[in-house]
Order: structure tokens, then C-alpha cells, then sequence
């Protein structure tokens, strides 16, 4: 099982992610944008990597998804391998049409505005970690094919354009009612509050992370490749440090995909 | 009454380039679009009182304005394009953070309090090779320049 | 220009028209070695190079006199781009750290962003991966008559940081913001940059072996050049008036993280082919002073002359030769390599990593050659514009300047005890200096590249696992004082390098190298130049009386540094900062602790004994706005067991937590021990041990005397006290860890503080926001 971390000019979490593949069992290599896009082919799953692609010129993701590998990506997508991105990846995805993959571009990632009792108190880049809610169930997409419904997952989020908004009055309803709504932010008790800090960025109902309709296509926001490892935790037990190999929960969403992999192989 | 800056970069501007690059390269345009420039675009609403709006345009575009890398013009009111170019607008839909910051602070940290509301956007002039140079930066606005879920965007003419 | 045979005022005239700094001794001097007029290129050159930037024409006696560069674990010294030191035998840390004060003070966004983009070229072109970043910043007072102007020079700055330093990819693992009137006109912002090579992969910022007999290519990698930053060595070196404030705009560089990010990937392939085949390149990042100062410097260092083709050069426009030399335009690097090489390095960059379409006009391009004949030749138009000896450029100068002791009347202020010690601490915990950074470094993308193990906020240093599949960690703080420095220079110098060095003691990490970057104001006047020399005396004492963990005598090795003169303005010059980064190193990352409570009912216990040194203190700028005048000394013995056992403690179990003394003393090192983390565990001290019973309790709470507070393991306390006696050290129990969130300190049975952490919560993280709202 072969993946391909794709790299666009301004990427930089390409390492770490193909590290946080490999540790979930994936074989694979990063793949540089201007490479011949047929090349893509090769492989089993894809994956965009988080950074700035294109310095987030225009907007986040808007460059990239009109470099010819992404038309070969979402050709490989059609044909149902999966596809994750993560951060800057998840903004490549939507500004490409691919995600929520319902009629094409239908929403978009806005600048993060964070409210609390009804005042904007921060606004633009954050670094924290902080807790997710699968809210899909088992089985339903690629990138959490191993996760329960309900499962609460930790990892860091660092962007600044993360905000999920929509023109479609009816595209929240609609990616309820298909479940495409993976990922929500939460606190640690799982209760998804509506303001800063548990709403880190204002998404819309909380949103972190969304799939395609028919589920092979994962977008998120915050990085499951920095939670891949139990060391890479904060605040953990230094026991569980020690062991350089105990896994974080991050690494459920690469082992997810591998999985995935076998079973739609 | 109405302050407008527009603002645009005395190095070279590395978006406009890219954005340029990707338009010719990638989609299409290179026959049509023989040049892309960007400016920004200010448009504050201040008090009609103000005595002398050229000085006040002035103070404020030491604010705004970035005269290292940056020249401006001011108007009042009215925004004039040269010919040869199609001006196309962008700007947010949704509420922009970044220019609430900006009121909040002219007015309250600067003393402005004759700028009532604060707008940003930014112009792409398109120099376009075409029959309806207006009905293909239509196009390009809505295949790259916005994404609409955000983005509004306006032909000024 | 015309020099020989003029009258020393036309020369002056001649040289100020130009634009040049020189001044017309140094100018009399090259003609004299040239023994003609030299050209108006060639000038500028010399200008760029003998700045006090390149050159350290003031400061190089005092460093050569006083700094300990070499050590067992030194692998290079000070001589390049960046200091090198093994970590084992394998791997090596790579370290830098540099400032760029003055152009952040006019340009705060473009300046700050530039600093980091040149800070991680310097590690970057050793061949070593750039894995972390600090920044220590220093901002006027943001309620002073300036206010306006410094929370605009302050967001700037942290704007410009985390938007260059986040997009390039690298975290910033430590840094530290500290607000003081001095800086009023004159910010302060520091940059550090570490990395991590294999010793047998470290590249030369030097031509290699052979290039001159062999003629070998110089290539000029990346952004187009163009004339920003032109002058931009000359401006740092001098002090800044407001009425040139317009003027020296021009002197700024504009930096592109974008392209940065692209540059440093071609090069990590440019690298590994070289190392596949056992190529000897130079390799070489273009920083203050340009080609000029990059090229001269490789060649020199060599032995060896160039002969440069200005036309040559990509660039953005027709430039004249001085500019296409000495502007300082980011992203560029420069690269010595074989002629047979030169095809494929240049397809690395321009089809590879396809420069000309990542940024508009970049590339790789040859310029020119090596040679044997020892001089610095450049062309352009057909024309020869430069030919000097190369040595002669590079050399610079020496000045002994004059120094005399500032005169100096810092008083101790007469202050009651207050009575309400709760409301104190709550307004120190508050305070600008002392309240939670949180606010900032969630600016900053601490989690990229996903080695990180402490991060900001949870302990005094951050730690990364730089290396996957290694165990080994690199820790990161960094420290100074500028309120110690306006009492005390040699103290300031002295206690930045022993808290620096408790920062990565703290979570159990040996210090290892350090780093220095010298703020001072104008080193010609002689008041200047003795806070500058006092600083290094005091950094220099504390260094080797502090000795490397397991080398007895042999100082901790300031392997890399940067000294910046001329802070200051006609409102006055900065407080002195000699700003000292600390790398420590912890054989395994498992081992670290945090500073936040771990366990209700284990013991809490101090080492270091409190003193009456609240000189530069945040409770009395906090109570009465006073400096004073017993600014904390460091004792080194007493400090040097203190960090050395505090680490061992660490690494035997003994200690789960573990929080040094500084900025608001006891009190707030307990309290921040407390909000960190979950913080849902208490506190409680009884202060009878913490020092002399003379002392009033106020002393101490919130004497910034030097210590450590330690969390022990339940059961473990017997273990500890044993090694802290074997070590003659004495450790005072103070309390325990509460199963309730409150911070309570008693003294004679007496509750002297009794706070509740929301409310300290509320006051630790509300001051930073609130400083730079």
C-alpha cells in the first residue's frame, strides 16, 4: 500500500505526515507538484499536507487547486481511493470543488474570528490543542474509517483560515442529513459550545472536518500527524514518553485510511 | 463623505505575479490577459464636518499605508481608473474582522473619531486582449478571483 | 572619487555625497593600500565591510578578551555563519542568533520577519536542518507617553514573526517579550535559530580546497537582486533620529517566507547530491552587506581571489554595480562548487524546484569564478569596477574605543510591607513582565514539524526530539534583564546566563551551549562602551564559574553571538541587554518534566535561599514604580550546584515538577505552577524557611533572588534530600500540593496570601492581552 504526499510549492508538514503514515503502516513517498500528474496513478491514497501552499496567495488553497495534479487527484478520487488533507490541504480540497463534493465549490474557509459571549475576542492565526468529536459513524469515510461515533480525539490545530462558512443556506442541513460532517470541536467532556475557546475559529456549528458525499475524501483542519506519537502530547505522563513508539491518537486517522484501503482494495 | 486610498506596492508584487502565472499557465488565458496589476482599496466613511479631507486623508493614510513599499492615491468620494484596464473589486461578503480591528483602532486608539465605517477590498486590473474585456473579467473573477461563499466582487466602471 | 591630493573637507564632502559612512581616515587609508583613487564600487565595499555590522570594529577586543568559544563538545566556534556543537557522535546542533533592532523599529512587520528569514539562513546553509526558533523582544512601556507607537511597533513585530516563521515551517520553541521604558524609540528584537547536522554533513560557508587552482564556479542562488536594504549595514550601525526615520525606510529588506520555504528544499537536494558523490562545496547565506560581504568573505576565508561578473547577476532592473554588491535583498545564497557540478546544481533550482515561476525573475545563476591571486575583482558593462586585495577588504578594522563607568545613583525605595499581599501578587501576576505569554506564542506555530515535546507555556524551556528515532532532546530558552542592566551591567550579564541556563535545568536538560546577542547604545561614547564591557565580563564570569555538567572548569562555550551598538535616539539609549540563548540537552526526551503541579500532597521544596535583591523587581515597579538598587547577584558556587542537582534530581525520578525563580519571585513561580496544566491542584508555602527571618514577608514573596521550586515524587523525598546534602546544598520544604485550587502562603501560622486561582487566572493571562490591545 503506496501513498503519495503531495507537495506544493510552500508546503511544510510533508515530513512529519509521511512519518505519521509510515508509523500507521503506509508505504509512501512525497510527490513535488510539477512532477508528471500521471505519476499519480502509481499510488493507493493521497494525501495534502498542511502549509501555505503559494504563500496563501489570493486566498488559502485557491493556487494550488488549479495546478494540473489536482485534476489527476480528483480523477483518482472518482475512482474511490481516499484522500486526506489536512490544514492547508483541507483548504486546497474545498477551493477545488472536492470537498463537500456536492455541486462544485459550496463553501469556503474564512479567516478564524474567535467570540465569546458575543464579543470577537482574538482573530487570525492560532496554535493550540484542543479536543475533536467524531460525529460520523464507523466505517462512514476514509480518514476515520476506525473511529467510533462519539470518540473523542486530541491534536493540535495551527491556522489561520479555518473558519467554515457558506452561501448555500441549505448545505449545513444537507451535510448533516448525509453525515458528512466528521469532525466537530469540543471540550474535553465532548460538549461541542459554541464559542471561543471550545469554537476555536467560528466554523459553523463547530465544524473541523468534512467528507465528499461518498466518503473516500477527508478534509480537517487541525493535524493529526503531530498526534501520531504519545511523546508528541502535552502534559502526558512521562512514562508514556519513554516509549518512543506508543502511538498518539492522531494516528488512528492514517490507520483509518490504511484500512480503508484494504477493504475497498 | 467618503475617503478612498487606493494603495498599491512599489516592489513587486509577488500575489499579482502568481495570480498572473496561474491564469496564463494554468487555465488558459494566456492569449487574452496581457497584464495583471493589484492595488487595495480603502473606502472609509467619515464625517461630513471635516474641514479639510485632503489633510485628513493624508494623516490617514500614514496608518495605513506601508510608504516603504507602498504609494497611494487619495480621493474623495469618486474613484477614477486609467483606461486600458478593467477594474475589478473584491471584497468580503461576510463581516471582516480585519476592518472592524482597523475602526477600532483609528477611533479608538488614534483618535480618528471622524471615520465612522471602515471598508478594504482589492482591485485586480485586468488588461485584457477581447472583444468584451467586461464579460471575460466576469469570468475570471468567478473562476478564480472569488470564492463566492465569501467574496463578492463588482466590475467598477 | 578623488582622495589623494584633497583637502580632508572635500574628501568628508565627497564621501557624505555619496552616501558612504566611511569616515576620511578610513578612506585616506585604502587609497593608500590601492595607491590610487578608488572607484565609487569599490568604496561602497569597503564601506559595507567595515561596518560596525560586518566588521565588529569596536567590540572584537572585548569579545576576544573575555568570551570562552571553545570547549570539549565544540565542533566550530564563532568563525562562520553559526556555531556548532556535538551532541554525540554523531549528531550536531547548529546555532545562531542574531538582531534586527533598528529596521523593526521603523518597518515592525517587514523588520521582525526579515530577522527570522536571516536567522534561519545563517543555519540553515551549514547544511543543517532548521528545527526551532526563539525570539526575544523588547518593547517600550505600553502605558507611557509612546503608548500609541509601542503596541504598534509590538503587534507588528509578533506579526512579522509568526507570519514569515509559520509559513516557513519552523516553530518557535522559546522567546520572551519584556516591556521597559527604554526601549521607548529603540525596540529590541533578538532572533535565535537552532538546527541539527550530522557531523560528517556540516558544509563550509568557505570556498573548499583547491577552488582558486581550479577555477572554480561561484553561483548566486534565488531572489532577483534588487536595491532594498542598500546602505542597510551602515543604518544598523547607526543611532536612529526621528527625522531620518523617512530615509532609512530604504535601508529595509522585504522578506518572502514563500520562497524561503522553496530554497531551503533545493537546497537539502543540492546537498545530498554533493554528499552521494563526496563534493566539497561552499555554501553560504547572503545577509547584511550582500554579495559583497558574502562572496569576499568565502574567498578570504580560503585564501583564495574572485573574479565576479556583475552582468552576471539576476536582478530585478539596471542596477548600478555599488547596489548590485551591497543591496541587501533576502532569500539568496551563494554556492562554490566544481565547474562539472555547476549544470546539475543549477537544474536543482531552476527545472527542479522551477525558481523562475515559484517567484518572478528567481533563480541559480554562475557569476564568476575563483582564482589564486588574492585579489576581489568585480565586472560590469566591460568595465572593471572593483580590484582590491581581498584580505584587505575583509580584514576590516579594529577601534579601541574609551570606556568609563556610568555615574549612577540607584536608591532602595522605603516601602511598608503592604497589607494586602493577595492584591499584590494578583497585580504582579498581572503586570506586563511577569502575566502569561500566552497570548503572544499562540501567535506561533509551535507544533509544525511535529517534534515538539514541551512547548511554550508548560515549563521554563522548550524541548524538541529534533531527530526521529533518537531519543536525545535540544532545549531552548533564552534570558536578560534589561531592569538588572539599567543597575547593574555586569549583573545583568552575569544573571541572564545563570537563568538562562536554570530554564533548561528545569525540565532536565544540561546546559550545553550558549549564544549572546549584545544590545548596547553608541559604543563611542565611553559610557556606552563600559556597559557593553561590564555585560560581557558578567556573561563571562557566570560562563565558566557555571562550567559544563561533567567537564569541572571547562565553561559552558558561547559558540555563536552578535553585538548590536547603537540602540538608542535622542530620548535616550536602551537599558543594557546582553540577551543570552541557552541550548540544553536531555539524553531522553521521556525523562523532562514540566512546571505545573502533578500530584495532590507531594512535597514542595526551595532551593536557593531568598535575599533581599529586589532591585530591577516586578513588585517594585509594581508597587512603587521603582527601579532600586540590590539588583539579584549570582553566587556562582551556590548556582552552579543548584543547576547541576536540580538536573540530576530530574533525571533520577526524584523531582515531577520543577519551576525556577525569576520575574516575581516565589510567588509568582508558585502561582505559575499552579495555573499551568489542568489547574485544578493548589498550592500552600509556609515562607519561615525561604530566607533570613529579618526579611519582610513582602521580600519574600517577591524577591527575584536566584532558585529552583521542586515537586517531589511521593516517597522519594529521602532520595532527595540525601542528594541535595551530598551536593551541600540545603532544601527547605516548604508545603505541599493542594487538592484545591487556591494559592496559600502562611508565615508564623499566619496566612499572608490566600488566593483563588480563577482569580489569578484571570489577572496571569489578562496582562499581555491588555498591554498589547
Amino acid at each position: 500500500m503506496k501513498v503519495a504526499v503531495i507537495q506544493f510549492p510552500g508546503s511544510n508538514c510533508e515530513h512529519e505526515t509521511l512519518v505519521a503514515a509510515r508509523s500507521a503502516g503506509l508505504n509512501g513517498e512525497i510527490f513535488r507538484w510539477n512532477r508528471p500528474a500521471e505519476e499519480l496513478c502509481d499510488f493507493d491514497g493521497y494525501m495534502i499536507p498542511g502549509g501555505f501552499s503559494y504563500q496563501d496567495r489570493l486566498r488559502a488553497g485557491a493556487i494550488a487547486s488549479k495546478e494540473p495534479v489536482m485534476e489527476t487527484l480528483k480523477e483518482e478520487a472518482d475512482e474511490g481511493k481516499p484522500v486526506l488533507g489536512i490544514c492547508n490541504g483541507f483548504q486546497i480540497l474545498v477551493e477545488s470543488g472536492m470537498l463537500p463534493g456536492l455541486d462544485g465549490v459550496d463553501a469556503a474557509l474564512a479567516q478564524n474570528v474567535m467570540v465569546t459571549k458575543g464579543e470577537i475576542v482574538r482573530r487570525g492565526f492560532y496554535c493550540a490543542w484542543i479536543s475533536l468529536r467524531h460525529d460520523a459513524v464507523a466505517g462512514r469515510c476514509s480518514g476515520s474509517y476506525l473511529i467510533d461515533k462519539g470518540s473523542l480525539i486530541d491534536m493540535p490545530m495551527a491556522h489561520a483560515e479555518g473558519n467554515l462558512v457558506t452561501a448555500d443556506e441549505n448545505l449545513i442541513e444537507k451535510l448533516n442529513e448525509e453525515n458528512q460532517i466528521v469532525f466537530r470541536y469540543c471540550d474535553t467532556g465532548g460538549e461541542t459550545k459554541n464559542e471561543f475557546p471550545v469554537n476555536v475559529n467560528g466554523s459553523v456549528e463547530n465544524i473541523a472536518g468534512i467528507c465528499n458525499p461518498e466518503g473516500n475524501v477527508l478534509g480537517m483542519m487541525p493535524h493529526p500527524e503531530r498526534s501520531s506519537f504519545a511523546w508528541q502530547l502535552p502534559f502526558v505522563d512521562p512514562a508514556a514518553r519513554r516509549q518512543i513508539d506508543t502511538p498518539g491518537p492522531g494516528r488512528l486517522i492514517f490507520e483509518s485510511m490504511k484500512r480503508y484501503i484494504e477493504v475497498s482494495g | 463623505m467618503k475617503i478612498n486610498l487606493r494603495i498599491w506596492l512599489k516592489i513587486p508584487d509577488a500575489e499579482a505575479a502568481t495570480v498572473k502565472n496561474t491564469l496564463v499557465r494554468r487555465m488558459g488565458y494566456g492569449k487574452v490577459l496581457t497584464g495583471l496589476e493589484r492595488e487595495r482599496l480603502f473606502a472609509l466613511e467619515v464625517d461630513d464636518a471635516v474641514e479639510d479631507p485632503p489633510d485628513l486623508a493624508r494623516m490617514l493614510a500614514r496608518e495605513l499605508v506601508n510608504e516603504n513599499k507602498e504609494s497611494y492615491l487619495a480621493s474623495a468620494e469618486k474613484l477614477d481608473f486609467e483606461r486600458g484596464s478593467v477594474p475589478v473589486k473584491v471584497g468580503l461578503h461576510i463581516e471582516d474582522g480585519e476592518a472592524e480591528t482597523i475602526l477600532d483602532r483609528l477611533r479608538n486608539r488614534l483618535g480618528f473619531s471622524m471615520v465612522k465605517k471602515v471598508e478594504r477590498s482589492v482591485i485586480w486590473k485586468l488588461k485584457l486582449d477581447s472583444d468584451d474585456p467586461e464579460k471575460l473579467a466576469r469570468e475570471i473573477a468567478e473562476v478564480l478571483l472569488i470564492n463566492p461563499h465569501k467574496d463578492f466582487y463588482e466590475i467598477l466602471r | 572619487m578623488r582622495i589623494i591630493g584633497h583637502l580632508d573637507q572635500e574628501v568628508e564632502t565627497n564621501l557624505r555625497g555619496a552616501g558612504l559612512g566611511l569616515t576620511v581616515s578610513e578612506a585616506r587609508s585604502i587609497a593608500d593600500i590601492l595607491r590610487r583613487d578608488p572607484t565609487l564600487p569599490e568604496l561602497f565595499n569597503y564601506d559595507t565591510m567595515w561596518s560596525e555590522h560586518c566588521s565588529y570594529k569596536s567590540s572584537r577586543a572585548t569579545l576576544q578578551e573575555f568570551l570562552h568559544t571553545t570547549g570539549p563538545n565544540v565542533v566550530q566556534g564563532p568563525e562562520e555563519d553559526a556555531g556548532i556543537v556535538a551532541i554525540d557522535d554523531t549528531w550536531c546542533v547548529v546555532i545562531a542568533h542574531e538582531s534586527h533592532n533598528h529596521p523593526s523599529q521603523i518597518l515592525p512587520n517587514e523588520g521582525a520577519a526579515t530577522g527570522i528569514g536571516g536567522i534561519v539562513r545563517d543555519v540553515n546553509c551549514m547544511g543543517a536542518k532548521v528545527v526551532a526558533t526563539a525570539d526575544p523582544l523588547r518593547f517600550g512601556d505600553p502605558n507611557g507617553p509612546d503608548a500609541n507607537h509601542v503596541r504598534w511597533v509590538a503587534e507588528g513585530v509578533v506579526d512579522g514573526i509568526w507570519q514569515y516563521g509559520n509559513a516557513l515551517g519552523v516553530p518557535v520553541m522559546a522567546g520572551d517579550v519584556v516591556f521597559d521604558d527604554s526601549f521607548d524609540t529603540n525596540c529590541l528584537v533578538n532572533v535565535v535559530a537552532i538546527g541539527v547536522v550530522k557531523r560528517d554533513e556540516i558544509i563550509k560557508s568557505r570556498a573548499p580546497p583547491g577552488a582558486g587552482e581550479k577555477g572554480y564556479d561561484v553561483i548566486l542562488i534565488g531572489k532577483p537582486t534588487d536595491s532594498s536594504g542598500f546602505g542597510g549595514v551602515t543604518f544598523a550601525s547607526e543611532a536612529l533620529r526621528a527625522e531620518d526615520e523617512d530615509a532609512n525606510r530604504g535601508a529595509i529588506q522585504i522578506p518572502d517566507p514563500f520562497l524561503k520555504n522553496v530554497l531551503f528544499k533545493a537546497n537539502q537536494d543540492l546537498f545530498e547530491m554533493t554528499r552521494s558523490e563526496g563534493i566539497t562545496i561552499g555554501f553560504k547565506d547572503l545577509g547584511g552587506g550582500g554579495f559583497t560581504c558574502a562572496s569576499s568573505e568565502m574567498g578570504a576565508s580560503a585564501g583564495y581571489g574572485m573574479d565576479l561578473d556583475l552582468d552576471l547577476v539576476h536582478r530585478a532592473g539596471d542596477l548600478p554595480p555599488e547596489v548590485i554588491g551591497c543591496a541587501e535583498t533576502q532569500e539568496r545564497f551563494l554556492l562554490i562548487c566544481p565547474p562539472k557540478m555547476t549544470p546539475r546544481a543549477l537544474n536543482i533550482y531552476n527545472e527542479d524546484w522551477d525558481l523562475p515561476n515559484v517567484y518572478e525573475g528567481a533563480r541559480a545563476s554562475m557569476v564568476g569564478k575563483m582564482t589564486t591571486n588574492g585579489r576581489y575583482i568585480t565586472r560590469h558593462k566591460g568595465r572593471e569596477t572593483c580590484n582590491v586585495p581581498i584580505e584587505h577588504l575583509t580584514g576590516g578594522i579594529r577601534y579601541q574605543r574609551e570606556e568609563k563607568p556610568r555615574e549612577m545613583h540607584h536608591m532602595e525605595p522605603a516601602i511598608e510591607v503592604p497589607q494586602d499581599l493577595s492584591q499584590v501578587l494578583l497585580r504582579v501576576l498581572a503586570s506586563p513582565n511577569t502575566s502569561s505569554r500566552e497570548h503572544v506564542y499562540r501567535y506561533y506555530d509551535t507544533e509544525v514539524q511535529g517534534n515538539t515535546v514541551i512547548r511554550p507555556g508548560e515549563a521554563d524551556a522548550g524541548l524538541i526530539a529534533p531527530v526521529r528515532g533518537e531519543r536525545f532532546g535540544i532545549a531552548l530558552s533564552v534570558d536578560s534583564n534589561p531592569f538588572y542592566g539599567r543597575i547593574s551591567p555586569y549583573w545583568a550579564g552575569a544573571t541572564a546566563v545563570a537563568e538562562a541556563m536554570r530554564n533548561v535545568a528545569s525540565i532536565g536538560a544540561v546546559p550545553w551551549t550558549m549564544t549572546d546577542c549584545l544590545n548596547f547604545g553608541n559604543p563611542e561614547k565611553p559610557e556606552a562602551f563600559w556597559e557593553f564591557r561590564e555585560a560581557v565580563r558578567g556573561l563571562s564570569d557566570a560562563a565558566k564559574a557555571l562550567w559544563l555538567k561533567g567537564h569541572q572548569n571547562a565553561p559552558v562555550p558561547i559558540v555563536s553571538g552578535n553585538v548590536s551598538f547603537y540602540n538608542e535616539s535622542p530620548e535616550g539609549t536602551v537599558d543594557p541587554s546582553p540577551v543570552i540563548a541557552c541550548v540544553g540537552l536531555i539524553d531522553d526526551v521521556g525523562d523532562a518534566v514540566t512546571m505545573n503541579l502533578k500530584e495532590p500532597g507531594n512535597n514542595i521544596f526551595l532551593i536557593g535561599p531568598r535575599f533581599d535583591e529586589l532591585g530591577g523587581s516586578d513588585y517594585y515597579r509594581t508597587v512603587c514604580g521603582a527601579t532600586g538598587a540590590n539588583v539579584p547577584q549570582v553566587r556562582f558556587d551556590l548556582e552552579r550546584k543548584m543547576i547541576h542537582t536540580t538536573i540530576d534530581s530530574i533525571a533520577r525520578g526524584f523531582v515531577v515538577s520543577a519551576h525556577d525563580i525569576s520575574n516575581g519571585g516565589l510567588g509568582a513561580t508558585a502561582a505559575e505552577m499552579a495555573l499551568t496544566g489542568k489547574a485544578d491542584l493548589g498550592i500552600e508555602l509556609a515562607l519561615d524557611r525561604a530566607g533570613s527571618s529579618r526579611l519582610g514577608t513582602d521580600r519574600l514573596i517577591f524577591s527575584e533572588s536566584s532558585g529552583f521550586l521542586l515537586e517531589c515524587r511521593a516517597g522519594a523525598e529521602e532520595d532527595l534530600a540525601g542528594l541535595m546534602k551530598e551536593r551541600g546544598l540545603d532544601l527547605m520544604r516548604l508545603g505541599a500540593v493542594k487538592d484545591a485550587p487556591e494559592l496559600v502562603m502562611t508565615r508564623k501560622d499566619t496566612k499572608v496570601v490566600c488566593l483563588d486561582l480563577e482569580a489569578a487566572r484571570k489577572a496571569w493571562t489578562g496582562g499581555l492581552v491588555e498591554a498589547m490591545r
